[in-house]
């Protein structure tokens, strides 16, 4: 573990991931987006070279907002720390969801809360591209980055490369560059 | 009204296979909940999805759903912690390899060329979400707006997406 400067209380990773996890509607990468604000920009928690790390780790192991908050949690406090930040991010989605099967079984019908998802979606995605320039002004700034996280944009997108493969390329790409300034030293 | 015990189980064995991302769910929950256990109808079933999708959570979700309508709130509770349980558990693992592994150099390197692909995949989420889900100009202003609002001006983004949703309904958007 780290040396803990100062410890983050318990109570305020709750109330963080309790938070994101009752207003960040949109799923998925617009929770890490909204992690990435709070916990990252603002707070400060942890550095952004981790939390990318984290979200890369996310990616692999399928559901990533939930994985973002266990890593976050974790390296903050540990496994209670990641335990209790997965856990608070899933009650409101919990609470939200038995809520809405009590009143679907009962009255057969979804409630109609298509026009709010029609006004938030577009929202939504706006906030993860604001994201993704924050993180390629820190982290694909030079040309070389900028052309590896455009490869793994394009790889994605156009060829349907999966993420676990385009990450493990870049992996590659990293111990080769590694190696090569290692040689040159 | 199946016993929790039996949901517990069935829900941890989903969420074991559970690892490739949300989209293997869909035809896995539908073949067991309503091809083999006939717990949901087809109809209950795609009605599920949708309610899922309009929480922040996960897909996975679905099991909160499935899980209620099999044994109530319990049956709920308990699909949603076991469906959770192995990927959290995974990912507790993983993040405390990474701690430990994080020192030695060929790990760090490794994880330095991770970074920027990382950000070319956060982009293609959102292409990927743009392109299921802008279709009109309208979407294209509140996208621009949105974009304009988070970038340059310090409104916390969780107000962003609720004042959207709240636009959205008194507009009537469809």
């Amino acid at each position: 573990m780290k040396k803990d400067i100062q410890k983050i209380p318990l109570s305020q990773i709750a109330a963080t991931f309790f938070m994101i996890g009752a207003t960040g509607f949109g799923g998925g990468m617009a929770i890490v987006a909204l992690v990435e604000r709070r916990c990252v920009l603002e707070k400060k928690w942890l550095p952004h070279d981790e939390f990318l790390h984290g979200l890369a780790f996310g990616q692999i192991l399928g559901p990533f907002s939930l994985n973002i908050a266990t890593f976050v949690g974790y390296y903050l406090r540990g496994s209670i720390g990641g335990i209790l930040a997965a856990t608070a991010f899933i009650a409101p989605s919990f609470l939200l969801v038995t809520a809405l099967s009590y009143l679907y079984f009962r009255f057969h019908q979804v409630p109609q809360l298509n026009s709010a998802l029609l006004g938030s979606n577009p929202v939504v995605i706006a906030l993860i591209v604001v994201a993704g320039i924050g993180m390629a002004r820190r982290k694909a700034a030079r040309l070389e980055t900028a052309a590896v996280a455009a490869s793994a944009f394009a790889a994605s997108v156009l060829l349907g490369v999966s993420a676990l493969s385009v990450l493990l390329l870049a992996g590659c790409w990293g111990l080769w560059k590694g190696w090569r300034t290692g040689r040159g030293r | 009204m199946a016993g929790i015990l039996k949901i517990c189980w069935l829900f941890l064995k989903i969420g074991v296979v559970f690892f490739g991302g949300g989209y293997v769910l869909i035809p896995l929950l539908h073949r067991i909940m309503v091809d083999q256990l006939h717990w949901l109808s087809l109809r209950e079933f795609l009605d599920g999805v949708a309610l899922s999708q309009l929480t922040p959570g996960p897909l996975a979700m679905l099991a909160t759903f499935a899980g209620y309508k099999a044994a109530g709130f319990f049956g709920a509770l308990a699909a949603t912690v076991c469906i959770f349980f192995p990927c959290t558990a995974l990912m507790l693992f993983l993040s405390s390899r990474y701690q430990k592994f994080r020192r030695v150099e060929a790990v760090n390197h490794f994880l330095d060329g991770i970074l920027p692909a990382v950000v070319g995949l956060v982009f293609a989420a959102a292409f990927n979400l743009g392109r299921t889900s802008l279709s009109s100009t309208r979407d294209f202003i509140l996208l621009g707006a949105g974009f304009a609002v988070l970038q340059f001006t310090a409104i916390a983004p969780m107000a962003v997406i609720l004042g959207a949703a709240v636009v959205g309904l008194l507009l009537k958007l469809s």
